[in-house]
């Protein structure tokens, strides 16, 4: 009778030994790089890329600080975590225009002084952006923004055949066409296909009509994609058109090579913003103000808006001239220029709406028949 | 058995019972209680309605979400027991003593390697551009479509669970007892026949904890439904993150977990049943 | 006589089991069990399958390894040049190296504590009977059919509000939860494979329930139990979803992985994927080569050492 046995006999000791004794060995560079440096550390609550070197460096060094990031998946998420949280957890929240409403009403953001800010450097439409004051007070800063329309790989189609959401519905595209994973930007950008005039303010026949335009685009889809999933099926040429995006994805994919443009097509594009706020109960308030001063700075926006995470438009006046001499040709590729058809004529034509929460219907509304949609 | 209650037996049944209670049962009861909550205006309140259990079963989604995540467990389950067990045979009765310890060692491996980033290194294999499309490419074959589909999902579920279903149940194949097996071969069983009716029923503990074990993995992983799954179809998974990507719907997800959790409980108390049944206190 | 051969049971149809049985009757063990049972076909193909298998599981890994080395941005065939980019990235990045170190610590913390657990609970369902013992049960196996998400958001929710959130702590109570169960069902296994009359013949022989314990069932428990150590802290190891919730600021390097592939899907996980998995082939080497170097000679597990 022989029974085989798997693994040997003794040595339970040497083998946690070891692993212990490695542990310690890698504790090793983090304690020494402790030792010398003893920073402030600031922590962030932001999408990812916000705390990376080349945003954050340059603060970095010059007021001593080291950023501890938590990157969040979503606005839904970001609440989920705060609300977790306990109270002052996180000195710097960035967060999307839409939930900047919700930080303030829970009590998640302390209030700003604007006199603290570059606000008068700001275009004019920037300076009372809706969510960011309440009551006369100010909560948050709105730093970048930038817009959706329809993405798509230039092997396969051209910017004329680009320049209408209809394109989705192209029987070449059968099975290319992707979705970023969220109904908000998605449905908004159907409700304008489908007619409406504004994107998210519909009554109820506006709605049915919403719902009818997306289902029929459902043979269309390959996909539904989170951040990262858009970045490679776009890159890898899996999906050829994507609905619900804009620059900050092709933007980098673009700067690395791939064949692909956003472009804002004539039913007109969406607007996402995002804002810096300090969070509540923050120990370290004063940096988290000076980060604020500093990326709503000229020069702190020119770096937003060249951000290596994903790029953006900025509402600094003078952020746009500093971009202009560091960097002319982002500054051309975005539209941040002086000439016409820049990104603030277009603005100001009404070709973008902000994307913003369905003012007639329930969130909920949408979001079930996004998923109900999804499973069709 | 002494069923007296000492301080030795004691000793050994108190601390997880302990830690469990603390740590798991209590989160736990919460969870029930938030699936009772309201949402408004994304914050979440303590209320006592029904309206989220109510809402949630009434959505044809929702079951069509409970069937396809079902199946593909199912399915993953089965297929990754089927596959994995000619290799833990082999690995068992094939080699050596050495060699099997290699092999234990090898599939050990994995484990130490993060799923995340095998998955990832899936979607390299299967998109469109990638290298089993290139490989097919010069031998003329046409690029096929991997990515975004079952299929692809599938893989991903076997990159999750083969190793440990092989190494669970090598684990059990090796413990047989080989005078069964000499018997089995001293009465003229030919191969086939040994192994289906002398070496699987033996092993039948091992065999189904693996294919339960399986079978959890995959109900309850939502990595390889969205990345190489492409979102579709609609798992459970996926929808408790849809459930709560917008509106903070936590007691709704909170609904469907519940659910997937009775689910599981249903399950695995049926398999654990069937593997123990004629098995108690080592006899066959 | 000479032997005729026996079809195996996919042959002709023209034996009936009664007839197989008689035949079977009339040769002897030994010729028989050689014919029978050493096919060279079979065993070939088993061990190219053993080949295919270890190819599929090892695929990923392999392709990681070679593009942590590929400079493109988002890679495929054909390949980029070779750098070292993604590596200093990541080696010049002090908040991966945190994550390591949180991950080793809760690793190896959560190994040990949940194969303790375990094993108490393996031994308990093994020896006892008692009142509420399913009860019991259903509490030592649950963790791990509850979904990761809701299990992480329930856990964030209760230990924040017993102020035990955001810290390494919180990730190895979590992960104890969850690995525990494994642990437990590891050891059980091994368990029912003791022959039941070990541990009363032990009693007979005057050992104590302690004495009986370190001589008799932990020595033949040996391979369960680190088998189930190896399991609880390799799980824990991977372990994102939980950990994700949980660990708050003080992240452990998987969930910084799932951060990137969320975030900007980085070659940057290739390089840690290979990193992590190098450190840690290298400690299981090291540990391989101790444990045969000491232990080759095969022992009878119920005579202890």
């Amino acid at each position: 009778m022989t029974k085989t046995h798997l693994l040997g006999a003794s040595g339970a000791v040497t083998r946690r030994t070891l692993l212990a004794t490695g542990a310690a060995a890698l504790a090793m560079p983090m304690l020494s790089r402790r030792a010398f440096a003893a920073p402030t550390e600031l922590t962030m609550l932001a999408w990812y890329g916000h705390a990376e070197p080349d945003i954050v460096a340059e603060f970095e060094a010059e007021h001593n600080v080291k950023f501890v990031p938590k990157y969040y998946t979503g606005g839904d998420n970001m609440l989920g975590l705060i609300s977790q949280s306990p109270a002052g957890t996180f000195d710097i929240i960035l967060s999307d225009a839409e939930y900047v409403q919700a930080l303030n009403a829970a009590g998640y953001v302390e209030e700003l002084d604007p006199n603290d800010y570059a606000l008068s450097d700001y275009f004019p439409e920037f300076q009372n952006f809706p969510g960011n004051w309440q009551d006369g007070k100010l909560f948050s800063l709105v730093t970048r923004f930038g817009f959706l329309g329809v993405a798509y790989n230039t092997d396969a189609l051209t910017e004329a055949e680009a320049a209408n959401y209809n394109v989705f519905w192209d029987p070449k595209l059968t099975g290319k066409v992707g979705h970023f994973d969220w109904h908000l930007p998605n449905l908004g950008q159907m409700s304008l296909t489908a007619g409406n005039a504004a994107a998210y303010d519909m009554d109820e026949a506006g709605w049915e009509a919403v719902k009818e335009k997306t289902l029929s685009l459902r043979p269309q889809i390959g996909g539904f994609f989170d951040y990262g999933g858009t970045f490679s099926s776009l890159n890898d040429g899996q999906m050829l058109a994507f609905a619900g995006i804009g620059d900050w994805i092709t933007g980098v994919l673009e700067k690395n090579g791939a064949k692909v443009r956003s472009t804002i097509p004539e039913q007109g594009g969406l607007q996402w913003s995002e804002c810096f706020s300090i969070g509540k109960g923050s120990q370290k308030a004063d940096l988290a103000k000076k980060w604020i001063q500093y990326i709503t700075s000229a020069k702190g926006q020119a770096k937003s808006a060249q951000m290596a995470a994903y790029p953006a438009l900025v509402p600094n006046q003078k952020g746009w001239e500093v971009l202009q001499a560091e960097n002319p040709a982002e500054a051309k590729r975005q539209g941040m220029t002086k000439d016409a058809g820049n990104a603030m004529d277009m603005i100001r034509a009404g070709r973008i709406q902000y994307r913003q929460w369905p003012v007639q219907q329930d969130l909920e509304t949408w979001n079930d028949f996004w998923s109900e949609y999804k499973g069709a | 058995m002494r069923p007296k209650i000492s301080l030795y037996g004691l000793t050994f049944s108190l601390p997880l019972l302990v830690w469990q209670l603390l740590f798991f049962v209590f989160p736990l009861l919460f969870l029930v209680a938030l699936s009772f909550w309201t949402v408004k205006n994304f914050t979440m309140r303590p209320d006592f309605d029904t309206v989220n259990w109510v809402t949630i079963y009434g959505r044809a989604v929702f079951w069509q979400a409970y069937a396809n995540t079902f199946a593909m467990a199912t399915f993953g389950a089965v297929l990754t027991s089927v596959l994995a067990f000619p290799c833990a045979y082999a690995i068992a009765f094939k080699l050596s003593d050495t060699a099997r310890r290699w092999a234990v060692f090898l599939m050990v491996i994995p484990f130490f390697t993060s799923y995340l980033v095998r998955v990832y290194s899936w979607q390299i294999f299967l998109s469109d551009a990638g290298i089993i499309n290139v490989l097919l490419g010069w031998v003329g074959l046409g690029p096929f479509p991997m990515l975004n589909t079952v299929g692809a999902t599938t893989v991903g579920f076997l990159t999750l669970c083969f190793p440990l279903v092989v190494l669970l149940q090598l684990f059990s194949l090796v413990f047989i007892d080989r005078t069964l097996i000499e018997a089995a071969h001293n009465m003229r069983c030919g191969r086939l026949r040994t192994v289906v009716e002398v070496i699987i029923p033996s092993a039948r503990v091992g065999l189904t904890i693996a294919a339960l074990f399986a079978f959890i993995l995959c109900f309850g992983d939502f990595v390889s439904p969205v990345y190489l799954g492409g979102g579709e179809p609609t798992t459970l998974s996926i929808l408790i993150t849809d459930t709560t990507k917008s509106g903070q719907q936590w007691p709704r997800a909170a609904v469907i977990a519940l659910t997937m959790i009775a689910t599981l409980l249903i399950v695995a108390f049926a398999a654990v049943r069937f593997a123990y049944a004629t098995t108690k206190g080592g006899r066959k | 006589m000479t032997a005729r051969p026996v079809p195996l049971a996919t042959g002709t149809s023209t034996f009936t089991p009664a007839k197989a049985k008689s035949r079977k009757a009339r040769k002897t063990a030994e010729q028989g069990a050689r014919d029978l049972n050493r096919n060279r076909g079979v065993d070939f193909a088993l061990w190219l399958y053993i080949l295919l298998a270890y190819a599929f599981v090892f695929a990923p890994i392999a392709a990681s390894f070679v593009f942590s080395f590929n400079s493109d941005r988002f890679p495929s065939i054909p390949l980029g040049e070779f750098s070292l980019d993604w590596y200093r990235a990541v080696a010049s990045d002090p908040l991966v190296w945190e994550g390591l170190r949180n991950t080793l610590v809760v690793g190896v913390i959560t190994g040990v504590i949940s194969t303790v657990l375990g094993f108490g609970a393996a031994y308990t369902d093994y020896r006892y009977k008692f009142m509420g013992k399913q009860v019991y049960l259903a509490l030592a196996l649950l963790p791990p059919t509850i979904p990761v998400i809701i299990l992480g958001l329930a856990m964030l929710a209760y230990l924040s509000r017993v102020n035990l959130s955001g810290n390494a702590l919180s990730v190895i109570i979590s992960h104890v939860v969850v690995c525990a169960p494994f642990a437990m069902a590891i050891v059980r296994l091994r368990l029912s494979q003791m022959d039941p009359a070990l541990e009363p013949a032990a009693w007979n022989l005057g050992a104590s329930d302690w004495q009986t314990m370190r001589h008799v069932i932990l020595p033949f428990c040996k391979p369960a139990i680190f088998g189930a150590l190896f399991i609880t802290m390799a799980v824990s190891f991977d372990e994102f979803a939980v950990a994700w919730f949980v660990s708050g600021l003080n992240e452990t390097l998987p969930v910084k992985v799932l951060g990137f592939l969320q975030g900007q899907v980085s070659p940057r996980i290739n390089a840690i994927g290979t990193f992590v998995f190098v450190t840690s082939m290298t400690l299981v080497i090291l540990a391989q080569l101790l444990l045969s170097g000491r232990g080759t000679k095969f022992r009878n597990p119920s005579a202890g050492e």
